[in-house]
């Protein structure tokens, strides 16, 4: 009995440490993965329709969602609007390019009333390019309704999957010679 | 008096058919034009979702929310403003729950019916610092129209509703 509970009592100190060690050590790899992200900032681009006859709304939608979603990530250290004055005399900037691949238009009374049909359906091409036009990352994502919830919300999912992919990339350090080549 | 009746019912007529006109010239006659609107996002200073009444004060757009707060962007620096229009489902998320708990296929019935048509007024501005902007503001039926001729008045490009170029708004696939 009395080696039973040493045993129950070894096992949970053994379970405390290494969820302790992997708690500590964990966020250091998260900032070390950051570290070169973080000295970046980021100009989001007006969203290019690539075409496509897209609703100026969901166009307006992508365009702020991206914004919001890019803040809070907290990837980069300043996450910039097109356009905005202070893009000129930054070294270190990175542009968000999205065009859109293909849209379907969706209905939400459709969607309650027959659940299968009235999906709202987006699909952009996000890149990420340096001053000088290099690309430096480039995927292509989905941002879909299809049971509930406003059209609109395409854009808000859209927007968080560019976010989370963004979020996973681990940028290099701007260095003299980027910085210098921009 | 037979004459006499047809006369008071074209009278009567005339009368109900120049109201809305009467009533739409004096909104825009006069600088104030404010109306019930939801912000659904990108308005700079309001918090999405929030409501309030959106009004054209001198060279301002203006959305005073109905717990205080207030925005403003100069009609200046507005670049364009689209509307469309669209269908929503009323009753927000409690609906949907009693939607999804109605059994035998109601929510469905409730579905078909619970639905209203919204004016959408989307809004490209820059900020102070040149920055780009979007705004999309949820209007009821036929204030979007009413809104964009009043900023189409002051200089702002409009697209959308009475314009054809506004049909792209309906989109379509590549």
């Amino acid at each position: 009995m009395n080696l039973n509970c040493r045993a129950v009592s070894w096992k949970s100190i053994t379970v405390a440490f290494v969820i302790g060690v992997s708690a500590l050590t964990l966020p250091l790899f998260a900032e070390s993965n950051r570290s070169g992200a973080g000295r970046w900032d980021v100009a989001v681009e007006e969203v290019d329709g690539g075409g496509v006859r897209l609703a100026p709304e969901f166009q307006v939608a992508i365009y702020e969602n991206l914004v919001d979603e890019l803040v809070k990530t907290r990837q980069f250290s300043r996450v910039l609007r097109t356009g905005d004055r202070a893009l000129n005399d930054d070294p270190a900037l990175l542009r968000l390019k999205t065009t859109v691949e293909s849209y379907t238009p969706g209905s939400e009374t459709k969607r309650a009333v027959t659940t299968v049909a009235g999906a709202t359906k987006l699909k952009v091409r996000a890149q990420l390019c340096t001053s000088d036009g290099k690309v430096v990352f480039e995927t292509v994502v989905d941002g879909n309704v299809r049971f509930f919830g406003g059209n609109l919300r395409a854009t808000h999912n859209l927007a968080r999957n560019v976010a989370s992919r963004i979020k996973l990339l681990a940028l290099p350090e701007p260095t003299p010679s980027t910085i210098e080549s921009q | 008096m037979r004459y006499q009746i047809a006369l008071f019912k074209t009278a009567r007529e005339t009368l109900r058919c120049l109201m809305p006109i009467c009533f739409a010239a004096a909104l825009m006659s006069q600088d104030g034009i404010q109306v019930h609107a939801r912000v659904v996002l990108g308005f700079q200073g309001i918090a999405n979702n929030a409501t309030g009444d959106l009004s054209i004060e001198g060279d301002a757009l203006v959305f005073q929310t109905s717990a205080g707060p207030s925005a403003r962007i100069p009609v200046g620096s507005i670049r364009g403003v689209s509307l469309s229009q669209e269908d929503k489902e009323v009753g927000g998320t409690p609906m949907a729950f009693t939607r999804a708990a109605t059994p035998f296929g109601g929510g469905r019935v409730i579905g078909l019916f619970g639905h209203k048509k919204y004016d959408f007024l989307t809004l490209e501005y820059l900020d102070s610092n040149g920055g780009f902007h979007g705004t999309i503001c949820q209007l009821n039926k036929g204030q979007g129209q009413v809104l964009g001729t009043a900023l189409q008045a002051k200089g702002v490009h409009l697209t959308g509703l009475n314009d054809e170029t506004g049909k792209a708004g309906n989109g379509g696939e590549k």
